[in-house]
């Protein structure tokens, strides 16, 4: 039989440099004088979107064939493929899924760190494709797997990647090429030529297993530090096994936000649930949305986030500032009448809260504060409203949050001894309590009607439909549409049996508790 | 443009003998080098984009050989330049895209066809079909036999397509007819050598110039003149094409071992169909196969008698066309009949009717022929277990993922000026309701997709104002039309703008002004001022204000918050008329490329840089990702929330960040949230800037070890 071209196909995204790494295999193979064809389809997909390069190079080098010339495909062949070469893991799951990696010939080289695709990017949730799986896909479906994740070490996190694929293309051993030819391939291009020439080194090593780069099981992350030990030894007496880890942290983070008795207030609020019966996993998920909640963002909570000694520390590493760099920073504040509102009194800012909605200016007049928290007024200004922390409890949005977070524990109690399923959706509720003004008011909108159209219907026995699914079906909705049209779908399609019953709930509840 | 190509133009100096190695489009542009066109035309596309682009890096060469190069403003405009081989004996070619280009240029072509030439005439086509693509699907097929165009489709090796170009000339002299030859996008791309010849000088230049303009009526597309023309296409040069490729071999026949059977295939999907046969072990390394194939390298018109030979004695013929209408098939069948010949020929029937001829289509659809053919000799069994396990590989591969992986579409890139309008129309369609987007063709169209949803419809390049025309009207509120610069001087002034003067149209049009076709290359256009480094030929702005256009207003895309305003005024102002938003940004990767190579520089002189970047706080943000919903910058991604309490993931900006401002501006204008934060590099900081920061420090340091104020004490619990 005579020999075969070898196929390797390159998947990467727009602006990555596959074009660059084809280019050097190409000419790679050209010095070993090996009968070699490559393509590819840039069109637009070179604006970040995804991308694939073919390369078939042929065993036998020209002097060997005397004039025959092999006849090259130049599409990608399901199951019919040598190397599969990936710049990412999403993109090894996307070859995977149509077929290019088989377990009777396939190598499988992928970086496997994550970019994430804008759709999973946007969700409200977590829109995030679940890595295991492509991981598993990527050890059970090819011959070989070389995978391998620059992003783990600092020292390897800014070498080229597609001269470190090139050299594990190189190590894989399947092109017969000589290292040497690669090598002046990446000097021949003249761009770069010893970063390049490093990466090159590091993916031979990598496919020759003499370097290895993938994620060390994840480290539980470290219990914070609190200054509340009576309360954690209390809850360490008090919480089942299975939620105390969030338990501690939920003590730690109310310490922290705001003092002793606040999170003494949250223990008080967890065991009721605690001995309302239910699952453990209902006790954790009451216990960390609970902590969240009650930790809610307000301008005081940012202000003091932002001007925290560690801060300054962290923006400098995040944007990769040398030790003698000095960095500005500018925060983008523009609070409205509703956050102002928030942090009145409570009559004060209801009365104000009043008028804003009697002239329509909710989510308007909107006062812009781009704030420099690197100068020293900035950070005084900072400083200043981070200090009215003491002050929170008597504020507008303080009562208003108890409040609603009393009706939803009181909606959780009720419901875990009947129906812990249905307990434990109500609690996942919460997840729908997320961002600042206009996000936030839309989310607690959802929230609210959720809880008004299923949730007491359900614990007044007024909803013929398994209430726990009505309430997932209705809280995926509002997640999946910000806008909040699907939720309104799901809420329609809802049977009822006493409309007037669910329409005494008013939209106010938020105040009243149920 | 996005890239210089001077290794390039060293390949196409190029002598006899000489072993040419690069890139097909670029073999393309060696071939009609080596054919002595005297002129070049042509706008810019995937996957042709390089041919001009080349050629106008290729300045000094063009000049000795005397070849007129001219970056046309349309397609329209390459096809009519075609006009100097209607009277004289130039060759030239024109290339564009297809079929949009073919679409722009069709009434030009019209013409030219019917004319009909006397110097080659050669018009060369990216086929813009299948993965990669970025137009509709159609082929281009239907415009070459409805004009009398031959259409060349070559087998994708270079040493077949430079001869093909080559005699492609000398197939319209013969014929008297222009010729296209229309490439994939992998031929375009794909990389391969052949043995060059020598450049031919062209036959007139400035070198050897005409001195007497010719006339012949006959020539003129005006009737007396086009009834004979249309009686000339039949009766000369069709059968003057027929007899040209015949003689030339243009089509070719590659012999096999099976006699009863065979295959009939466009010259372009040759290499697929041959890796299908050596995927099911008919055909060996070097292409020799079982089946005897015969390859079109000339898709129209069709060599009657070559058709008719290859199929006499066969039971059964695979026609592998690819795309919609079977044109090939529907014409071999009439031939056949016409022969009385009682061939099968089975084409769409086993394989897809739309759709590009992937290896795994055409793979699928010779192993259904061959089911169904059983010719002698051939391991049914074998066929049948290699598509089994394909079957079976790809099953367990959907298992294993747990389902198909998200799609990864293009998008604006990281730093886009184009980007910050539709955040701004997405905050608009908070006040006024959803708007209607009559979308146009260029970077800007990325916006139907996630994660802005925003354009209900695309007509073509240039044609957003244009595609209001009818919708606007029965609108309860102004419809906003979106165009590019590139779109705007390809056609859309005079289609978009003129029209809508003309009709008094009560609309909105945002023309994206960043300085470049960027889409296709960057080229550049009468408006571009290389990002502010030299004044334009011709600015937008005038221009719309000549055609009366009195609402003109000219934003920084980047300061949403001024466009949200503008926008609105557009939307809601009771000034009747066009209302003109110049939408301003450079393309930010010919902005990188420009600026960055000046940075390192300035970083390298120790001069002192500011470098910006944006941030997010990870413990302010609560994972809600509305600023996602309002950017997808691919810079603005997701991370695993360092807080263990948070189970959904939090934004995050890497290091990818160009600085350009958005999230700032979008946290701002959309009042989203208080986690983004920007910071400004001091490098190769003066001693100033590093004695300010450290007193900066020291005094933040004290006011945070102060104690709170009185005033603030706790109040009692």
């Amino acid at each position: 039989m005579t020999a075969k071209p070898v196929s390797v196909l390159i998947a990467a995204l727009g602006g990555e440099g596959g074009g660059v790494l084809t280019d050097w295999l190409v000419d790679a193979a050209l010095r070993a004088d090996l009968p070699v064809q490559g393509t590819s389809i840039p069109g637009v997909a070179q604006r970040t979107g995804a991308t694939t390069y073919y390369v078939e190079v042929h065993p036998e080098t020209n002097a060997a064939l005397e004039g025959r010339r092999p006849v090259f495909g130049l599409y990608p062949s399901v199951g019919d493929l040598d190397v599969m070469v990936a710049s990412e893991l999403l993109e090894a799951g996307r070859a995977i899924e149509n077929g290019f990696v088989t377990p009777d010939r396939t190598v499988l080289i992928a970086a496997t760190h994550r970019i994430f695709a804008t759709i999973e990017k946007m969700q409200m949730a977590d829109g995030r494709f679940d890595e295991s799986r492509v991981f598993r896909a990527a050890r059970e479906m090819p011959k070989r797997a070389i995978l391998f994740d620059l992003t783990r070490r600092a020292e390897t996190r800014s070498q080229p990647l597609n001269a470190v694929l090139l050299g594990a293309i190189a190590g894989s051993g399947k092109l017969p090429i000589a290292e040497t030819h690669y090598r002046a391939a990446i000097v021949a291009s003249g761009i770069a030529v010893e970063p390049n020439l490093a990466g090159f080194a590091l993916g031979l090593d990598l496919a020759q297993g003499r370097v290895e780069l993938l994620a060390p099981p994840p480290k539980a992350p470290a219990k914070p530090a609190t200054d509340l030990p009576a309360l954690i030894a209390e809850a360490v007496d008090r919480v089942p096994a299975a939620c105390l880890d969030v338990v501690e942290r939920g003590i730690a983070r109310l310490g922290d936000y705001q003092d002793a008795a606040y999170a003494r207030l949250y223990l008080d609020r967890l065991y009721p649930v605690l001995a309302a019966g239910g699952t453990a996993r209902l006790g954790a998920e009451v216990a960390r949305h609970l902590a969240l909640w009650m930790a809610y963002e307000d301008v005081i909570r940012v202000a003091d986030l932002k001007s925290r000694p560690e801060r300054l520390a962290k923006v400098r590493e995040e944007v990769r500032a040398q030790a003698d760099e000095p960095v500005a920073v500018t925060e983008f504040f523009k609070p409205g009448i509703d956050e102002i509102a928030a942090i009145l009194p409570q009559r004060l800012g209801r009365a104000v809260q009043g008028f804003a909605e009697r002239f329509n200016l909710v989510g308007r007049l909107n006062v812009a504060m781009p704030l420099k928290s690197t100068s020293i007024t900035g950070y005084a200004r900072l400083r200043m409203l981070a200090r009215l922390k003491p002050w929170r409890r008597k504020t507008l949005r303080y009562a208003e949050e108890q409040a609603l977070i009393e009706r939803w524990l009181e909606a959780v109690r009720r419901a875990a001894p009947r129906d812990p399923a249905l307990a434990l959706e109500i609690a996942a509720c919460a997840r729908l309590l997320k961002g600042y003004s206009d996000t936030y008011r839309r989310g607690r909108g959802n929230f609210l009607a959720i809880m008004d159209r299923i949730v007491h219907p359900a614990l007044n026995g007024m909803l013929k439909a398994d209430a726990a699914e009505a309430v997932r079906t209705a809280r995926d909705a509002a997640l999946a549409d910000p806008d909040g049209a699907k939720l309104a779908q799901a809420l329609d399609m809802l049977p009822r049996t006493a409309p007037e019953a669910v329409q005494t709930q008013t939209i106010n509840a938020g105040q009243t508790g149920d | 443009m996005e890239r210089s190509f001077a290794k390039e133009v060293r390949l196409l100096r190029k002598g006899a003998g000489e072993v040419f190695e690069g890139e097909g489009i670029l073999a393309i542009t060696k071939a009609l080098l080596q054919s002595g066109v005297a002129y070049v035309g042509g706008y810019q596309g995937a996957p042709v984009s390089h041919l001009v682009d080349v050629l106008s890096d290729a300045k000094d060469l063009l000049e000795e050989l005397g070849v007129h190069l001219e970056a046309c403003a349309n397609e329209a405009a390459a096809a009519a330049m075609l006009a100097a081989s209607i009277n004289y004996p130039l060759r030239g070619a024109a290339v564009w895209k297809s079929v949009v280009g073919t679409n722009v240029a069709s009434d030009a072509l019209s013409n030219l066809a019917s004319a009909g030439v006397i110097g080659g005439a050669l018009i060369v086509l990216g086929e813009d079909y299948g993965e990669g693509a970025s137009i509709i699907q159609e082929r281009t097929h239907a415009f070459a036999m409805k004009s009398s165009i031959w259409l060349v489709d070559p087998r994708p090796d270079h040493t077949r397509i430079v001869d093909l170009i080559e005699q492609a000339f000398d197939l319209s002299e013969a014929s008297n007819t222009p010729v296209m030859m229309e490439f994939r996008i992998r031929a375009c791309h794909m990389r391969g050598r052949f043995v060059a010849r020598d450049n031919v000088a062209a036959a007139h230049s400035k070198r050897n110039p005409l001195t007497k303009p010719e006339f012949d009526q006959a020539r003129i597309c005006l009737p007396p003149s086009t009834y004979l023309q249309e009686r000339l296409k039949i009766e000369k040069r069709f059968p003057a094409a027929i007899e040209f490729i015949r003689h030339a071999r243009m089509n070719e026949v590659m012999p096999g071992r099976i006699d009863d059977v065979g295959i009939i295939v466009q010259g372009g999907i040759y290499n697929t169909v041959i890796r299908a046969l050596q995927q099911l072990g008919l055909a060996d390394t070097f292409g020799k196969s079982v089946l005897p194939i015969y390859v079109l390298n000339v898709t129209y018109p069709l060599v009657p008698d070559e058709v008719t030979a290859f199929c006499a004695g066969k039971r059964a013929v695979l026609m592998v066309e690819e795309g919609n209408p079977d044109y090939l098939e529907q014409a071999t069948n009439a031939l056949l009949r016409k022969a009385e010949l009682n061939t099968t020929i089975v084409g769409k029937a086993v394989l897809p009717m739309a759709g590009e001829y992937t290896s795994e289509v055409v793979l699928t659809g010779l192993a259904r022929f061959l089911e169904g053919t059983m010719p002698q000799g051939v391991d049914i069994a074998g066929i049948a277990a290699v598509l089994e396990r394909i079957t079976f590989e790809k099953k367990r591969a959907l298992n294993l993922l747990g389902g198909p992986v998200p799609k990864r579409p293009p998008g604006f890139c990281v730093g886009c000026p184009e980007r910050p309008v539709f955040s701004a129309i997405k905050l608009v369609e908070r006040e006024v309701g959803k708007i209607h987007i009559a979308a146009d063709i260029g970077c800007h169209t990325f916006s139907t997709l996630e994660p802005f949803y925003l354009g209900n419809s695309v007509l073509g390049y240039g044609l957003g104002l244009a595609s209001a025309a009818g919708v606007a009207p029965a609108f309860d509120k102004r419809v906003v039309s979106v165009m590019g610069d590139g779109g705007f001087w390809h056609n859309g002034l005079t289609s978009g703008v003129a029209g809508a003067m003309s009709n008094k149209s009560d609309s909105v049009l945002i023309i994206m002004n960043n300085g470049y076709t960027s889409a296709t290359g960057q080229q550049t256009l009468l408006s571009s001022t290389d990002g502010g480094q030299h004044r334009p030929m011709a600015s937008i702005q005038n221009a719309v204000a000549n055609m009366g256009v009195r609402w003109v207003r000219t934003i920084r895309t980047y300061s949403v918050g001024t466009m949200v305003k503008t926008l609105r005024e557009a939307m809601t102002t009771g000034e009747k008329g066009l209302k003109v938003i110049v939408a301003d940004g450079e393309c930010q990767l010919a902005r990188q490329r420009r600026i960055r190579p000046a940075v390192r520089k300035d970083l390298e002189a120790g001069r002192r840089v500011v470098r910006t970047r944006f941030g997010v706080d990870d413990d302010v943000c609560t994972g809600d990702h509305s600023c996602i919903r309002l950017s997808g910058c691919p810079s603005l991604t997701v991370k695993t929330s360092s807080d263990p309490l948070r189970v959904d993931p939090v934004a995050h900006v890497n290091n990818d960040c160009v600085g350009c401002g958005l999230c700032g501006e979008v946290a701002d204008a959309a009042v989203l949230c208080p986690s983004f934060y920007r910071a400004d590099i001091v490098q190769n900081p003066k001693p100033w800037d590093r004695w300010l920061a450290a007193f900066r420090l020291s005094v933040i340091d004290w006011l945070r070890s102060r104690r709170p104020a009185a005033a603030f004490a706790s109040p009692a619990e």
